[in-house]
């Protein structure tokens, strides 16, 4: 079976602890027979484990450098605003995107180009349709939607991601312009994108060929970075939307152009929290749009990004400053000419992962919730997660789905074995017939 | 008559307890997700639910949420003590609120949780005295 997700264990690093089975905000791994194993039917690549885990068992594969430039016959890369976060501002754009082209790529593009055709178009659409929207640009927070707040789908705003954008019309730029068929990669700075390759959203299809993790190419750049002549004075202007990498980049591109309520939110915990609020009303009508993002600071915030974001996020307000400058010194507006080349809607409907029910059946599902109730209600209730599941609740689910016995916990382990015990010493002072007194015999008889 | 419905949930709600304000829509969203009820039906339970949950918090002196489902249809009960809606038309009214000002500035108290209700349920009945609390039965259909 291929793996659907791209946040893998490495079994022999794995020390059975349950550190991630805790952490994980879907409760989606289990520790079992020492190792923790990921229901995939429930992750959602948001790579909490991976930070969680102090013996680096979980990992991500990307596709590696050699591979692509053995298999590719026209590989270009896609880099994404945080990226640049990655190196000092003081280091041109142009010379990091050489530096890629002289790794094998024939092409690189910036996802900040597609990023603020979206935020034009984003505008657009909400200022032509009533109703709060959710950003769709972070994956792992619409499966996170589609999987624990499917009522919530309505509110993802039906368009593009800017990486799904920007590989689409690359493609049939190079098509039409060149008759070349190219595989488009990725240059990602997390597992969710990398998973977006195999299962689009809202799309048949990726238009992506693969992903490669910024961790896996960085060191070569980085390198070779000092031996990278610029021609001419080569214009550094990158997009003002490379803004987008870190959080609040996106509302805030939307808020320099309109008066717009809107929220940013990034981190898994707090994503969750707010989408319980919106859920129950509980938050404001009138802010619009929400962007939210699964790691910390947004996607500088990615597992597979080198540098600490606490620099990351250093770098690229220091660029931003830098591109502010060019920007207004040549007076120049975000193009909004090239707009029309995009694509910006999604093709199929987001739909909802129902698998929290526990039978298709409503007669069955309630038998098998009083079940759930009576199991919950003799467990401890400790959550201590030593049967591997990550609470009491999510452990009874398990045993009723029959996918873990109830011995599996320990404090039903001893209570069993304390009434085997009993059962034991008066087996064991009953005394055998041939030992029975000779009037007891007497009296069967 | 709909068919024998059976409880699903129940649980006390205290008056002034925002920390655990909010628990009972949770728990009642999580458990109709188990049953198979459509997301948006989900969606409605939970926005009644809080309001309802957040109005026995807020405005009375302690109460009680419980929930029973059949096939076709939801029922929840939000039973208080007291001190009772001195004026139920009033209490139908939006942005009518008795809410302190302080509650308010908690964000609360925008004078939208019965109307809110009432828009979301099916059937929604209230019976209110001083001496008795308020009771509130909303119905939600679940058969199509």
């Amino acid at each position: 079976m291929t793996k659907k997700h791209s946040v893998l264990l490495k079994e022999e690093k794995c020390e059975g602890c349950t550190n991630c089975v805790k952490g994980c905000p879907t409760k989606a791994i289990r520790v079992h027979q020492g190792k923790a194993w990921i229901k995939e039917d429930l992750c959602i690549d948001c790579a909490e484990c991976i930070r969680a885990c102090e013996y680096h068992a979980k990992y991500t594969k990307t596709d590696q450098l050699d591979q692509i430039m053995e298999s590719s016959e026209y590989p270009v890369l896609l880099i994404p605003p945080s990226f640049y976060s990655q190196f000092s501002a003081g280091i041109p754009a142009q010379k990091i995107k050489k530096s890629i082209i002289n790794l094998g790529f024939e092409a690189v593009f910036d996802v900040a180009d597609a990023a603020a055709a979206l935020s034009r178009k984003t505008l657009d659409f909400l200022n032509n349709n009533s109703g709060n929207y959710i950003s769709t640009s972070c994956p792992v927070i619409v499966r996170l939607i589609k999987l624990q707040y499917p009522d919530l789908i309505e509110m993802l705003i039906p368009l593009k991601s800017p990486v799904e954008l920007i590989a689409e019309r690359v493609e049939r730029k190079l098509k039409e312009e060149k008759n070349i068929d190219p595989d488009i990669f990725f240059l990602t700075p997390c597992p969710a994108k990398l998973t977006t390759v195999k299962r689009a959203i809202g799309q048949n299809k990726s238009f992506l060929t693969g992903a490669i993790g910024v961790e896996n190419i960085y060191q070569k750049i980085y390198e070779s970075l000092a031996d990278i002549e610029l021609e001419e004075k080569e214009d550094q202007l990158i997009s003002l939307a490379t803004i987008w990498g870190s959080e609040g980049g996106e509302e805030g591109i939307l808020r320099s152009w309109q008066e717009l309520n809107t929220l940013s939110v990034s981190g898994i915990k707090k994503a969750k929290k707010l989408l319980n609020e919106i859920e129950r009303n509980n938050i404001p009508e009138a802010i619009r749009y929400f962007e939210i993002t699964s790691c910390v600071d947004g996607c500088i915030g990615g597992v597979l990004n080198v540098i600490n974001p606490f620099q990351a996020q250093f770098n690229l307000e220091e660029r931003i400053k830098k591109i502010r400058q060019i920007t207004q010194e040549h007076n120049l507006v975000l193009k909004k000419e090239d707009d029309e080349f995009y694509n910006f809607a999604l093709s199929q409907k987001i739909t909802a992962d129902n698998i929290s029910k526990l039978d298709s059946n409503f007669k069955k599902a309630m038998q098998k919730l009083e079940q759930l109730q009576k199991e919950i209600d003799i467990l401890p209730g400790l959550d201590c997660a030593a049967c591997g599941a990550p609470d009491c609740k999510t452990f009874a689910e398990d045993v009723i789905n029959e996918r873990a016995s109830r011995t599996d916990c320990i404090f039903m382990l001893r209570k069993q074995l304390s009434r085997l015990a009993d059962d034991l010493s008066i087996l064991a002072n009953e005394l055998p017939p041939v030992m029975a007194s000779k009037k007891e015999e007497a009296d069967d008889s | 008559m709909s068919l024998q419905k059976q409880q699903i949930l129940n649980k006390e709600i205290e008056s002034f307890d925002f920390q655990s304000g909010g628990e009972a829509s949770s728990d009642l969203k999580n458990i109709l997700r188990k049953l198979g009820v459509p997301s948006a039906i989900v969606r409605k339970t939970a926005i009644i639910t809080y309001e309802l949950e957040m109005n026995v918090v807020i405005h009375s002196l302690g109460g009680e949420i419980t929930a029973l489902i059949s096939e076709d249809e939801l029922e929840i009960r939000v039973d208080d003590s007291g001190p009772g809606i001195e004026d139920l038309d009033k209490a139908f009214t939006a942005g009518f609120s008795t809410a302190s000002d302080e509650i308010r500035e908690m964000g609360f108290g925008a004078g939208m949780g019965l109307v809110n209700v009432k828009r979301y349920a099916d059937q929604i009945d209230v019976k209110s005295s001083k001496d008795d609390g308020t009771h509130v039965k909303v119905i939600i259909n679940l058969a199509n």
